[in-house]
């Protein structure tokens, strides 16, 4: 369709510029979507592993993980003003995983064995809650900071943000290292048990308390990250920042399949793709979110429990 | 016998009463002054809108994140049924309001059972985050109507409908709707939506037909979300896209939830007693103070889910809790000796606790199976 | 037995909310809302919270800061005024209630809404009580009018007309870019108008985003890499990380073309304008780098007392609404008649609204200078193209 098309311009165009020219813009205009898409996709894919970590063991959707993302957006742009981008990316996962820990101790765990609900409810109070302070404590208006900047290579014609294949990397990365953290180490191991079967896991002489824990931080720890992403990729924080990543991200938990950790990266990326072919089409620009989310339920119709996701069998 | 009888007879129709007897109170001495008006058409519809959702997620127990979403559908057709009806009509005329009314709620009725048909084959958080989905969807094909059919980014401008008799229209279309609820549900349909929820497999196995009735309760509190919807278009002059993301979806569960699952009662109650405390914070906190409005809600939020789930304070709720209180205040019975649980009906026990009594007695049908799910099925 | 103790708790319940609702039902008469008024009072109803707070907050802190000014030289004949700012989220649902309490508060003159989306209920709420508002930066076209309402900012329509005739004049032929936010009025609305106005030889470009908070424009900068002028109806933040993420990207000699929302763009904290090697060229009526006049005075006294975080035009057109509202009801006086402290909104409505729309000039001001108001609202004012930073 699009190639017919193209010969049909370049005829009319009196073989202005050839057909291969038209072809390497055409290529070229393929990777920067591509290019966009997967730094888009990085970030969701981030966020959206700390989601699916939490679901798959605390079984509970943590609707203030986004709100995470914030505090550590924050916390670099404290920290930046007194020292280092180094420091400032340390002390942010610090801050963020004391956070989601102490989050985790006064709102959640009083809950456990409540209703999935009331944690849920508890949640959105918490999000809630951080935006609020976020506001009192720094204003209203948006926070500009530069971590640093990584600058831009050309690759076969194409400008390539360097920042987007740190994100990439960084993302792949921790994708892995999560993977085989869970799969290898007895602390892995015992977040499966627990993900399982709670009550088995702790008969089995698991401590399921400190597993929640350590899933928390380890989940607020990827938000940390997913922050100073943000950051890198537009210098700017408010308190608001963690809201609508926080939807997408979950959407593309979901698209993966909750609870899969290679189904997070995989939701995150289609869903960084979608936003970046529909942004680029002046048509259906304005119906991104809606287009999104549409893709969402089509793939939850034809695969109910997403991508990856496990199938469980219904019991009686 | 007979005083069983009358006890739940009164239980079951007190909120009836007390509607009922507020309607005839606004009709003699109704409040002139507006912030008052405004408040009563808000609660009208917080309640429509809480007990709606709470007809899907108390007793058919699936989540739903997207009730703004058929209001959202219910406002946009109501109100355009409106503008195009007053020039026939007149504004204030019952009738605009009526025909109105209808048309949003069977607009949003359609799109219940739209959304109910991906609830059949979808459990849980999926569910959710396709309701979820679905309203956003909506809003986002509103926002980007165009300005002749449905106002676009500033909205559709709707007549105003006279304020002086719009809230009581309001509590009138909520005893309506508490009617229709609370009779499904106590019919032998809405038996089966709480059979489904309690156990889906079980329900299936005593001959219920889980696709009639799950989208029979999508079908009906979409209407009445419609319906909702309609009435805010007729409380306001412009309708907007942007009031009905997924935020306010969450408000109106956050009442049913804070009500009491599958409690009608419980959820008239909290959402009159949040949307009385929104507007009175968002008058009382103005200027400097008014981020303290989130922060408020916020906290509070919080506290009370977590006193009244909170497993480790159960024993205290028992204790001080508004039904013992109330008994000490009238009679010194105790409620927990009294033998009848006819006063209880609403409050059905959790879908965990009836999988586990259900998984216990059940046990020998599950050897075959792979992977135990629960610790009650070793 | 039962029936007594139900039919005792629900008269309880009764009386209660009875005696909640007998408390405001006074009568409705005219001046019955303002009777115990010791001060004039002013409301505004804006996001103080939100992704939209600066704006909010920009204008309570400039309106208290003009009516402290006005209070400190002795008020209107010793009447000292008093700001009600209520907060909206830039939702049009807390509009009612916004109102009729600010209303019952006793508020006799309105600066409106801060932000176009809640403004057209605000004006249909004011209209049925004869409340005259002037919004200081409400910009959206349908927001004033009716007699009662007036702006202190240009309307959308007018800004995207003034500058589709700039580009018509100095870009005939060539292609242009538009950047904009599909779902914000403000921003819909002038580049709808801009459109339409343009010339039909210019080829235009569009890239849009939607959600408040997006912070990544990287497809939209991709887009638009080939034009050299872009016109952006947004406001200050998003242009600025657009900006940043483009800089290297937009060819160098490229302008950005922006509208009011631009001011406050070289005043945020962290963002240094000129590591933006594009010009970047706005249409307003405020320059908060302003050097001289009263708006020199208005910065110095603003960043004196809030900061310059929230320094930006809507603001300074707060500060001159205030001014405006305090000038025309003090020539009213001089003229020899009277406002009385306790004088209804409506009444004092129908004395600003006839001398607004009968040529009542603002002579000096933050936001410009000779201001008049057409019948329908608009205002009259010249707008500056003002060179935030040149190319490089």
């Amino acid at each position: 369709m699009n190639i017919s098309n193209l010969l049909d311009c370049s005829v009319m165009s009196g073989g202005g510029a050839s057909f291969g020219d038209k072809l390497a813009d055409i290529g070229r205009e393929l990777i920067t979507i591509i290019i966009n898409g997967l730094s888009v996709g990085g970030i969701y894919a981030m966020i959206a592993l700390g989601y699916t970590m939490v679901y798959g063991i605390a079984k509970m959707l943590n609707f203030a993980h986004g709100d995470i993302i914030m505090v550590g957006a924050y916390a670099i742009y404290v920290v930046m003003l007194i020292s280092n981008p180094i420091v400032a990316i340390l002390c942010s996962i610090v801050v963020c995983i004391l956070m989601g820990v102490l989050i985790e101790k006064v709102a959640y765990k009083p809950l456990r064995g409540a209703s999935p609900l009331a944690v849920l409810i508890t949640a959105i109070g918490v999000s809630y809650l951080l935006q609020s302070l976020a506001q009192i404590i720094f204003g209203s208006d948006p926070k500009f900071v530069v971590v640093y900047d990584f600058g831009a290579i050309n690759i076969l014609g194409v400008r390539i943000q360097v920042f987007t294949l740190v994100t990439l990397a960084v993302t792949v990365v921790v994708m892995v290292a999560l993977t085989l953290f869970v799969k290898m180490t007895r602390i892995g191991r015992a977040m499966i048990a627990v993900s399982e079967d709670k009550g088995a896991a702790q008969l089995m002489g698991i401590n399921v308390n400190n597993i929640i824990t350590v899933t928390f931080a380890i989940g607020s720890s990827l938000a940390a990250v997913a922050g100073l992403f943000y950051l890198l990729k537009a210098p700017t924080v408010s308190n608001t920042l963690g809201a609508m990543p926080g939807i997408k991200a979950f959407t593309a938990a979901v698209i993966g399949g909750i609870g899969s950790i290679p189904g997070a990266m995989l939701g995150g990326l289609l869903l960084g793709f979608v936003e970046c072919i529909a942004a680029k089409i002046t048509v259906i620009a304005p119906y991104t979110d809606a287009i999104e989310f549409s893709i969402l339920i089509i793939i939850l119709l034809v695969r109910p429990t997403g991508f990856l996701g496990k199938k469980r069998r219904e019991k009686v | 016998m007979i005083e069983q009888i009358k006890k739940i007879r009164w239980s079951h129709y007190i909120a009836y009463i007390v509607i009922g007897l507020l309607l005839l109170f606004f009709a003699f001495f109704g409040p002139t002054d507006r912030s008052t008006q405004f408040m009563l058409e808000k609660i009208a519809i917080s309640i429509i809108l809480a007990v709606s959702l709470s007809l899907v997620v108390g007793f058919l127990g699936e989540l739903s994140l997207g009730h703004a979403g058929f209001m959202c559908v219910g406002a946009y057709l109501g109100g355009k049924a409106s503008v195009i009806l007053q020039s026939s009509l007149g504004k204030d005329s019952v009738w605009n309001l009526i025909l109105s009314l209808l048309v949003g709620g069977l607009v949003a009725a359609i799109c219940g059972v739209i959304i109910g048909i991906p609830a059949l084959r979808l459990r849980g958080d999926y569910l959710a985050i396709v309701t979820l989905a679905f309203g956003e969807i909506v809003r986002s094909v509103f926002l980007n109507s165009s300005d002749s059919s449905f106002g676009g980014t500033l909205g559709l401008s709707t007549p105003r409908y006279d304020r002086n008799s719009l809230y009581i229209y309001a509590f009138v279309i909520v005893l309506i709707t508490l009617f229709i609820v609370q009779n499904f549900i106590r019919s032998k349909h809405g038996r089966a939506v709480t059979a489904i929820r309690d156990n889906e497999i079980a329900a299936r196995s005593t001959g219920i037909n889980i696709t009639k009735y799950k989208l029979v309760a999508f079908t009906i509190s979409a209407f009445f979300a419609g319906i909702a919807g309609v009435l805010h278009s007729f409380s306001n002059y412009t309708v907007q896209s942007a009031t009905f993301g997924y935020n306010y979806s969450i408000e109106i569960l956050v009442m049913v939830v804070l009500g009491g699952m599958g409690n009608i009662n419980g959820a008239i109650i909290s959402a009159t007693l949040i949307t009385y405390l929104d507007t009175k914070l968002s008058t009382i906190l103005t200027g400097d103070r008014a981020i303290l409005q989130n922060l408020i809600y916020a906290l509070v939020l919080i506290l009370i889910v977590i006193y009244n789930n909170a497993p480790a304070l159960k024993s205290f709720r028992e204790r001080y809790n508004f039904k013992v209180l109330f008994n000490k205040m009238f009679s010194k019975k105790d409620p927990s000796h009294r033998a009848d649980d006819a006063a209880k009906w609403d409050v059905v026990p959790t879908k965990i606790e009836m999988n586990e009594i259900l998984s216990v007695d059940m046990k020998p049908q599950n050897l075959g199976s792979d992977k135990p799910q629960k610790g009650g099925d070793k | 037995m039962k029936f007594t103790k139900y039919l005792c708790l629900i008269l309880s319940v009764v009386m209660c909310l009875g005696i909640l609702a007998g408390c405001g039902s006074s009568s409705d008469s005219d001046n019955s809302y303002t009777a115990e008024n010791t001060e004039f009072v002013i409301g505004v109803s804006g996001p103080l919270t939100g992704s939209a707070a600066m704006y909010g907050t920009a204008v309570k802190n400039s309106a208290e800061l003009a009516i402290e000014e006005i209070n400190a030289a002795g008020g209107l004949n010793g009447v000292k005024f008093k700001l009600e700012a209520y907060d909206d989220v830039n939702d049009a649902t807390k509009i009612a209630t916004n109102y009729s309490s600010m209303l019952e508060g006793g508020m006799q003159v309105s600066l409106g809404t801060v932000t176009t989306t809640p403004g057209l209920e605000f004006k249909n709420l004011a209209k049925e009580d004869n409340v005259f508002y002037l919004t200081p930066s409400a910009s959206g076209d349908k927001i004033p009018g009716d007699g009662i309402g007036y702006q202190m900012c240009f309307a959308d329509g007018n800004q995207g007309k003034v500058a589709a005739q700039y580009v018509n004049e100095n870009y005939g032929g060539k292609t242009i870019g538009i950047f904009y936010k599909s779902d914000d009025a403000y921003s819909k609305g002038i580049f709808d108008q801009f459109k339409a106005n343009l010339d039909s030889s210019i080829k235009v470009v569009e890239a849009s985003f939607t959600d408040a908070n997006a912070t990544d424009f990287g497809s939209q900068i991709d887009t638009l890499k080939e034009c050299t002028f872009i016109f952006m109806p947004i406001y200050y933040t998003p242009a600025s990380l657009f900006m940043t993420q483009a800089k290297d990207i937009i060819a160098a000699n490229g302008v950005y073309y922006g509208c009011d929302g631009f001011d406050g763009i070289d005043n945020i904290p962290g963002f240094d304008i000129n590591s933006i090697p594009q010009e970047v060229t706005m249409l307003s009526h405020f320059n908060s780098k302003a050097t001289e006049g009263m708006a020199k005075e208005f910065i110095d006294k603003y960043v004196k007392k809030f900061g310059a975080e929230t320094l930006n035009q809507f603001g300074a057109s707060a500060y001159d609404c205030v001014y405006a509202i305090y000038n025309a009801m003090k020539e009213y006086v001089d003229a020899g008649n009277t406002i009385d402290v306790t004088i209804s909104a409506s009444d004092l409505c129908d004395i600003l609204s006839e001398k607004f729309a009968d040529g009542y000039k603002v002579e000096k001001a933050v936001t410009g200078e000779n201001i008049t108001w057409e019948s329908n609202g608009y205002v009259n004012k010249g707008a500056i193209k003002y060179v935030i930073k040149a190319a490089k």
